[in-house]
């Protein structure tokens, strides 16, 4: 396309504002480019010269700090949705994956010498749970976004809120590993190491829930505008 | 047209100007233009991301495709959205309805 420069110069600028989802981004940009080249188009047509065109065009499109903003909250949307997703498919299989894990090298896990104490049990019933709650509050969050997004609730605001579900999930979800780890070491400690398998599955579930904070933290980012 | 009074409209009119059949993004802001008489002055550039809301929320639908021989990412009405312009028509007549009913009239007469 002949002589692309204010046009380029516009579309480099509102990129280098904005942060998230590279092929989001990608899109939206190869969309405004498009978008401008169209009204340039028009405005050539309509007897303007090459620069004064794109120069229409690009002052139509509006102030790049005004629509960097806009498209920020898109991206930042983009991303707590995805990490919702994210939350609501891997801390239950997470979960479901250290279970069957402990199952299989371990068996039951109520064979302590004494019953374990009421507090104990607590714990364990917290940490046994979180994850299927941590799961409906993502699929009931998406569900109200979706709704939320036909309001005129901005897209900014959605992504703020999407981003503190997300990290209030990871969060309870770490708590409750954290927890039982912690519990289950000051009542017996060779318990968390009495099966290899078992402690490997223990750490792989915490890489994968850093992973997840990496994403949340993230939405909270991309969510600043 | 001051984009603020246009702004809590902007879903409507968007979901208006797609009631007829999928359009790319251009085509959306020339049809706002056109069909308001070039009395819509938005900045263009708001023009994609409330598309890309109404998306999220299910009320249209877009996907890449050629047109006029270029990739274009054009957007068409769920039935969702269908539902959702039917129901801001509805409360659009209302509304001016009983405006119209208080400033339409000309003075009010005199209380006796």
């Amino acid at each position: 396309m002949a002589g692309a420069g204010l046009i380029d110069d516009y579309v480099t600028a509102l990129d280098r504002r904005l942060r998230g989802p590279e092929h989001v981004k990608d899109d939206l940009l190869a969309e405004a480019r498009d978008s401008l080249h169209d009204a340039a188009a028009a405005h050539r047509d309509g007897g303007l010269t090459e620069e004064a065109a794109q120069r229409r065009a690009v002052a139509e499109f509006g102030p790049v700090t005004t629509i960097a903003r806009e498209y920020q909250g898109l991206l930042g949307l983009a991303h707590g949705a995805r990490t919702l997703r994210a939350v609501m498919l891997v801390i239950p299989l997470t979960f479901v994956m250290w279970e069957l894990n402990r199952r299989f090298w371990i068996g039951a896990w109520n064979d302590f010498d004494a019953p374990p104490p009421d507090w104990y049990l607590a714990i364990a019933r917290f940490n046994d749970t979180t994850a299927w709650i941590v799961a409906g509050v993502a699929i009931v969050a998406l569900l109200v976004g979706r709704r939320l997004a036909r309001t005129t609730l901005s897209t900014v605001t959605l992504s703020r809120l999407a981003g503190a579900v997300a990290v209030g999930a990871v969060a309870v979800t770490v708590l409750g590993n954290v927890a039982i780890l912690a519990a289950t070491a000051y009542l017996d400690v060779t318990r968390l190491v009495m099966s290899p398998p078992v402690g490997a599955a223990t750490l792989v579930s915490f890489v994968i829930e850093l992973r997840l904070a990496v994403l949340a933290r993230r939405c909270v980012a991309f969510s600043s505008v | 047209m001051k984009s603020d009074a246009l702004r809590g409209h902007l879903d409507a009119l968007l979901l208006a100007t797609l009631d007829g059949g999928q359009l790319h993004g251009y085509a959306i802001i020339e049809a706002l233009q056109k069909r308001s008489g070039g009395a819509l002055d938005l900045p263009t550039g708001t023009v994609y991301p409330a598309l890309r809301r109404l998306e999220t929320a299910g009320l249209v639908a877009s996907e890449w495709s050629t047109v006029g021989g270029r990739q274009r990412r054009t957007y068409r009405l769920t039935k969702a959205g269908q539902r959702a312009l039917a129901a801001e028509r509805t409360a659009w007549r209302e509304f001016t309805t009983a405006i119209e009913g208080v400033l339409g009239g000309g003075p009010w007469p005199a209380q006796a």
